[in-house]
């Protein structure tokens, strides 16, 4: 969509649980899941989060670190085009299928 | 391909159509706030028989978490159709047979609820695919992030955060009504998407189990999510105002939200059964962890429908889970399949072992 203001996605990473949360509770940040613990020796915790490229170069700081991981905005724009137009169901008698195997057994019988 | 709205809804219309004596299409009350009619279905084999437990399934909650509603009509579906034809199910290297099928369905309620929030979701899917609120106009000025409340906020649960918290717990909520993420709205049960699923609990009032699909962390979160657990002093709890501004801090002593011994072993215990289930597809851990450990919060449907029976006894007791599937809010629709299937052999696994856990 033209005009929309590029999101970034990305890992920020906090030198210990206490940095992480005085980040979290200072900027409000959009996050996706909660902190980890970072792969590794050291108290490191990081957490993903979506924030304009401003928002991004504002978190570094001496015991904040910031690692892009991707465009979200962009992403968002390819996904969309993966979604549904028109109904595929408009007919009443096409059915939905789930993606479980459907198998025959004999633990029904008797 | 994703569902659009139009086709969630039109899944589920002709799922209560080829499975008449195994459905009921569920009209939801309210419209949402652009006037999209909501549709849930119940699942029970046996109709004619007398009143049953039940689980509870919502999905589309939040806009850009888009597999949601997928997830849920694709395991209504599989449930329907392994039923219909004596078959079992299977999901990779999970395994259910049909007689475990058979008993699902003859012994409980199911009620799945895949799309809360459809002005949200056809927001995210053809404008702003980050966004995540419902689409209500009325807070605010009406445009750009002044639109919108998180309606996983909007349930009556410590909804008067700034009371309940301490200034320094990070509770992700907001009263700004600008806030794009997580604005709770004026006042609980404000919007008409969050009423659908206070009416349904109202509605199914042996609903023992409630589910609410989200993304993303890999995780299937239980009670509490205002602060960590105890089990030792009940006094110390949601509706004890003396403990109003200690609320929320990670690692303190000061607050720790209460939960019977039972009660909690209950929920971590199924919790746990899902992941192992869901492991058991393709590999993929899952964490089976209190809400808390995610982030504090305040309002949330998982954390509302546990508390029900605690604020008016007369209400039965309703074991209260939220999904966090996948590791991306969109992803390619290929890897989506592959969570669905994930996730769907975790929720046949929690129907299956879910009535066990009945104590009282």
């Amino acid at each position: 969509m033209a005009g929309e203001e590029k999101i970034l996605h990305v890992r920020v990473t906090a030198a210990d649980t206490r940095a992480l949360r005085n980040l979290l509770r200072d900027e409000r940040l959009d996050v996706g899941g909660g902190p980890a613990p970072t792969p590794g020796p050291g108290d490191e915790r990081s957490i993903e989060a979506f924030v304009t490229e401003e928002k991004a170069l504002g978190l570094e700081r001496e015991d904040v670190a910031v690692h892009v991981l991707g465009d979200a905005t962009a992403i968002g724009r390819a996904r969309q085009e993966e979604v549904g137009t028109g109904d595929r169901f408009a007919d009443p008698g096409i059915v939905p299928h789930g993606l479980g195997q459907k198998v025959k057994d004999q633990s029904r019988e008797g | 391909m994703y569902l659009n709205i139009t086709e969630v809804d039109s899944a589920l219309v002709n799922l209560s159509g080829a499975y008449p004596s195994l459905c009921e299409l569920i009209d939801l009350p309210e419209t949402s706030v652009e006037g999209v009619a909501c549709h849930a279905l119940r699942l029970r084999a046996d109709p004619d028989g007398g009143p049953r437990d039940c689980a509870v399934f919502i999905g589309g909650v939040h806009a850009r978490e888009w597999g949601s509603c997928e997830i849920l009509v694709f395991f209504a579906a599989d449930l329907l159709e392994a039923y219909s034809t004596g078959s079992g199910l299977v999901y990779g290297g999970k395994t259910f047979t049909a007689a475990q099928v058979a008993a699902l369905l003859e012994g409980l309620d199911i009620v799945v609820f895949p799309l809360v929030n459809p002005d949200g979701r056809q927001y995210s899917q053809t404008v702003k695919a980050m966004w995540r609120k419902n689409r209500n106009p009325e807070y605010s000025t009406g445009v750009g992030d002044c639109v919108g409340v998180d309606i996983n906020r909007n349930y009556d649960f410590l909804f008067d955060f700034a009371t309940a918290f301490s200034p320094l717990s990070d509770v992700r909520v907001s009263a700004d009504p600008c806030d794009p993420q997580v604005y709770q709205g004026p006042r609980p049960f404000s919007e008409p998407e969050t009423r659908n699923v206070r009416w349904l609990l109202d509605e199914y009032p042996r609903t023992r189990w409630f589910v609410d699909v989200h993304s993303f962390s890999e995780d299937m979160l239980h009670v509490w999510g205002d602060d960590e657990n105890q089990s030792d002093d009940p006094d110390m709890n949601f509706q004890n105002s003396a403990f109003d501004g200690t609320r929320g801090v990670d690692g303190d002593t000061a607050y720790r939200e209460f939960v019977p011994k039972d009660d909690l072993d209950s929920a971590s215990g199924l919790a746990r059964h899902f992941t192992e289930a869901l492991e058991a597809v393709r590999g993929k851990q899952y964490t089976a962890k209190p809400a808390f450990d995610l982030y504090p919060t305040a309002g949330t449907s998982d954390d509302y429908a546990f508390s029900r029976h605690i604020v008016d006894p007369d209400k039965g007791k309703i074991h209260a889970y939220t999904i966090e599937w996948g590791t991306e809010f969109q992803p390619p629709w290929a890897e989506m399949k592959l969570i669905a299937k994930d996730v769907c052999a975790g929720l046949v696994q929690f129907c299956a072992d879910a009535p066990s856990t009945v104590t009282d």
